[in-house]
């Protein structure tokens, strides 16, 4: 399958992060969630996943952090196969989970207890809330927090782990919009800011929108047994308005990519 | 001792205990109607059930005795004697469920019944009797094992030299145990496991089907306010998936809308405030009010002046020997803590094992441990006499108690572990965070309200286990298990000697500690666990 771009532009894409070939999920032998799927990220990318509901994105984020086991297929990181869950592919929910009973601070600590020294761990602590914009608020609990605030913690928390990859599934759907859109201004310049070790991200979405807003690349899944149908580079520069018409462009053709066939005629 | 006695007295015992637990949910029903539709009733009500569910069935025995055999006396007396006391095991716990129930009902649900004018009977028919289902459903598991528990004090009791024994199983299994009849312990000890498996079972898809049918789906808003954490909200919810599935959705809670909801129950609860409900509640409420205070006015008038000076003489020493069943208490909810922890745990996570595994838990749970403990006893009894010969009492009275109470705490954290959104299970696995620091930091304070209302409850059983192993006169043929010191072999002994009044006293100081106790100490941990400890608000989907 080809790259498809909208003006045919294609340049050298720098080192592979991670890969997956073949993977494959399945429920059962006659329930096959996913298959064939192959994927590639490289440095300082942003690759989106869209397809339409029920085709297992979600689960195929978890089977690339090795939380859920493929049926088939194998995830490379580095060209090293991932056999098991490590803190080098930070997972974002979905459901914003924070910790009730720990602080912002204690809440992004807890991914650095016993790696690393208390007052190390503070201070990568403090520099991951700082980087997502809630210096100030170390000593707050989540409830004191609004939804916005609690997924930049949850960002702050992978991000403190120094990944590699960041898997983020839906990391916005749970927000009102204007709190969606001032964290989707803000997250290319959180995740790819070089105070990090975080090489690529991987982000689930059902925003088109959000997809050409933030994403480098896209792999678009369909059919069933999903798989990939299509791979789309955004060749937009950023920050990358709503307003301008190649932006609608790139919309229409992940749009056109995910209504089923028979609706387009 | 023929078998067709034995069916019969099992049949007997069962029916007792089912038919109590029917009256329990009918009369809650009325009472939980009540209790949500007046601020007043409900804060009387709660408080009352929250003391008496901690004092365990012995402490009703003086009244029991005075009130029921030499009141009503003859056979008559001696069954509802025996009725009251199990009544007493079952009643707490469902009635606290089907008042949770009640407040949990979505408000949507309550609008349709308000805005369609259900009227009283059809509110009650269409929506809250159904609603209480699957919560009923799911209480019945400890009011059952419950009354089992105590099946032997419940049937049979004795006072100075008379015995008084109601027609059951627990009756034929003392008596055969007493006269070291092996064969029929055994025999009672089968058909009694026969029962209990049936019902177990009958209760086990009575639980399925309610949570299916009357059950909501766990995206379901619901109210949030309950006045008050019950201790066993959650212990035996672990029934089954359906169970644990209603579990969930109860737990669910959902701040924003809470401010709304509170002030459209007050426009709801002025504007439709039945008043049949009303009186029924009032009725069943005054009437079990007036038993017990003149029940206690009964006692007191019983006893001469003379003797309650020397009992309040005693009260010292009274106190001690309740701080002793209080350490004995304490090793109990250790031991019971650390084995939930551990093995509930494990079950937890092991889905395949807690599958096969937890059936047979929960069927040995509902199995009352003092009808075999007698045969444990005898068993080991020797052996232990010569290893240990200084703390062989100590030993049984622990074993008895650990057999009665484990499973509230354990069956507690294994759905309190069940619970855990599955985000915070793979941010353990995703970050690699160490089994210990997991524990510490994310697993035990996520379960923390349920460990808290399984302790609870682990805590209360306690006493009910002391208050059977601290004094078992001729728990095997004419050996008696006793110890040297402890408040509940006073309260036992007192009431096997005669000596009403001390025991009488004795389970009054017990109840005023344990209230005290309860409000103080638990309360204060489940107002903590339910305002810190909710792993369900550490998930934001607004």
């Amino acid at each position: 399958m080809n790259t498809q771009t909208l003006n045919g532009s294609s340049e050298t894409l720098g080192e592979v992060q991670l890969e997956c070939k073949d993977l494959a999920y399945s429920y059962s032998a006659s329930h096959v969630i996913f298959k064939d799927i192959n994927i590639k990220t490289y440095t300082d990318e942003l690759v989106a996943i869209v397809g339409p509901s029920g085709t297992g994105k979600s689960t195929l984020i978890r089977v690339l952090a090795n939380l859920i086991p493929p049926t088939a297929g194998h995830v490379f990181l580095n060209g090293t196969e991932v056999k098991t869950p490590s803190s080098r592919i930070s997972l974002v929910h979905q459901s914003i989970a924070t910790f009730p009973w720990m602080t912002s601070l204690d809440n992004v600590k807890i991914v650095l207890r016993n790696k690393v020294k208390d007052d190390e761990a503070t201070e990568i602590a403090k520099k991951m809330i700082t980087l997502v914009g809630l210096q100030g608020h170390e000593d707050d609990y989540p409830k004191e927090m609004s939804g916005g605030m609690r997924q930049r913690i949850a960002i702050a928390r992978a991000l403190a782990a120094s990944p590699t990859i960041m898997l983020m599934d839906e990391p916005f759907v749970h927000l009102d919009e204007l709190t969606a859109n001032t964290l989707r201004g803000d997250i290319y310049s959180i995740l790819f800011n070089p105070e990090n070790e975080l090489k690529s991200v991987i982000l689930v979405s059902h925003n088109l929108h959000e997809v050409v807003q933030l994403a480098d690349r896209v792999y678009v899944m369909g059919g069933t047994p999903a798989q990939i149908i299509n791979e789309i580079k955004i060749d937009l520069p950023r920050p990358r308005l709503e307003e301008e018409p190649v932006f609608y462009e790139y919309v229409k053709m992940l749009y056109n990519d995910l209504i089923p066939k028979e609706s387009k005629g | 001792m023929e078998l067709g006695i034995i069916a019969l007295a099992t049949l007997a015992s069962l029916g007792r205990v089912l038919a109590l637990i029917l009256l329990s949910i009918v009369s809650g029903w009325f009472l939980s109607y009540f209790a949500i539709k007046s601020r007043k009733f409900e804060n009387i009500y709660i408080s009352f059930v929250n003391i008496f569910e901690s004092i365990p069935v012995i402490g009703f025995l003086p009244i029991v005795l005075v009130v029921f055999i030499t009141g009503l006396g003859g056979t008559l007396g001696v069954e509802v004697a025996a009725d009251f006391l199990v009544f007493d095991a079952i009643v707490w716990n469902i009635w606290i469920g089907q008042y949770q129930a009640f407040k949990t009902i979505p408000q949507p649900l309550i609008e349709v019944s308000e805005n369609y004018n259900f009227g009283w009977w059809g509110k009650m028919k269409s929506l809250y009797i159904p609603f209480s289902y699957p919560r009923v459903s799911s209480d019945i598991f400890p009011s059952f094992a419950d009354a089992l528990f105590y099946i032997m004090i419940s049937e049979v009791f004795s006072v100075g030299i008379t015995s008084y024994k109601a027609f059951g199983i627990g009756t034929l299994i003392v008596q055969a145990t007493s006269v070291g009849d092996l064969n029929s312990v055994y025999e009672c000890l089968g058909v009694l496991a026969i029962g209990v498996v049936v019902i177990t079972l009958a209760f086990g898809n009575f639980s399925k089907y309610a949570v299916a049918k009357y059950g909501l789906n766990t995206s379901t808003e619901i109210k949030r306010h309950v006045r008050y954490w019950r201790p066993h909200i959650r212990k035996w919810r672990a029934v089954g998936s359906p169970t644990f599935q209603f579990a969930q959705y109860t737990t669910k809670m959902r701040t924003g809308r809470e401010n709304i909801q509170s002030a459209m129950t007050k426009v709801r609860t002025s504007r439709s405030f039945e008043r049949t409900g009303k009186y029924i509640g009032t009725a069943i409420a005054w009437l079990f009010l007036v038993f017990i205070g003149y029940s206690s006015i009964q006692v007191m008038l019983s006893v001469p002046h003379s003797l309650w000076v020397s009992y309040f003489a005693q009260t010292p020493n009274l106190l001690y020997q309740m701080g002793i069943d209080y350490v004995r208490v304490l090793v109990v909810t250790v031991i019971s803590f650390v084995f939930a922890v551990s093995l509930g745990y494990y079950l937890a996570v092991h889905r395949r094992v807690s599958i096969a595994s937890l059936p047979i838990i929960q069927t040995i749970s509902a199995f009352p441990a003092p009808a075999y403990f007698p045969l444990v006893f005898a068993a080991t009894a020797p052996f232990l006499a010569h290893v240990i010969p200084f703390a062989e009492t100590e030993i049984f009275v622990m074993i008895l108690c650990f057999l009665g109470t484990f499973y509230y705490v354990f069956f507690g954290f294994w759905v309190g572990v069940r619970a855990i959104p599955v985000e915070f299970l793979e941010l353990t696995q995703n970050y690699k965070i160490g089994f210990f620091t997991k524990m510490r930091r994310i697993i035990i304070p996520a379960t923390f309200p349920y460990l808290v209302t399984g302790l609870s409850s682990t805590i209360n059983s306690a006493w009910g286990g002391l208050a059977v192993a601290e004094y078992w006169p001729n728990i095997f043929g004419n050996q008696t298990l006793q110890v040297h010191t402890g408040m509940m072999k006073v309260i036992s002994a007192g009431l096997v000697n005669g000596n009403i009044g001390l025991a009488a006293w004795t389970s009054l100081l017990f109840a005023v500690v344990v209230g005290v106790y309860s409000i103080v100490f638990t309360r204060n941990l489940m107002d903590l666990a339910r305002k810190k400890y909710v792993i369900e608000e550490g998930i934001y989907a607004a």
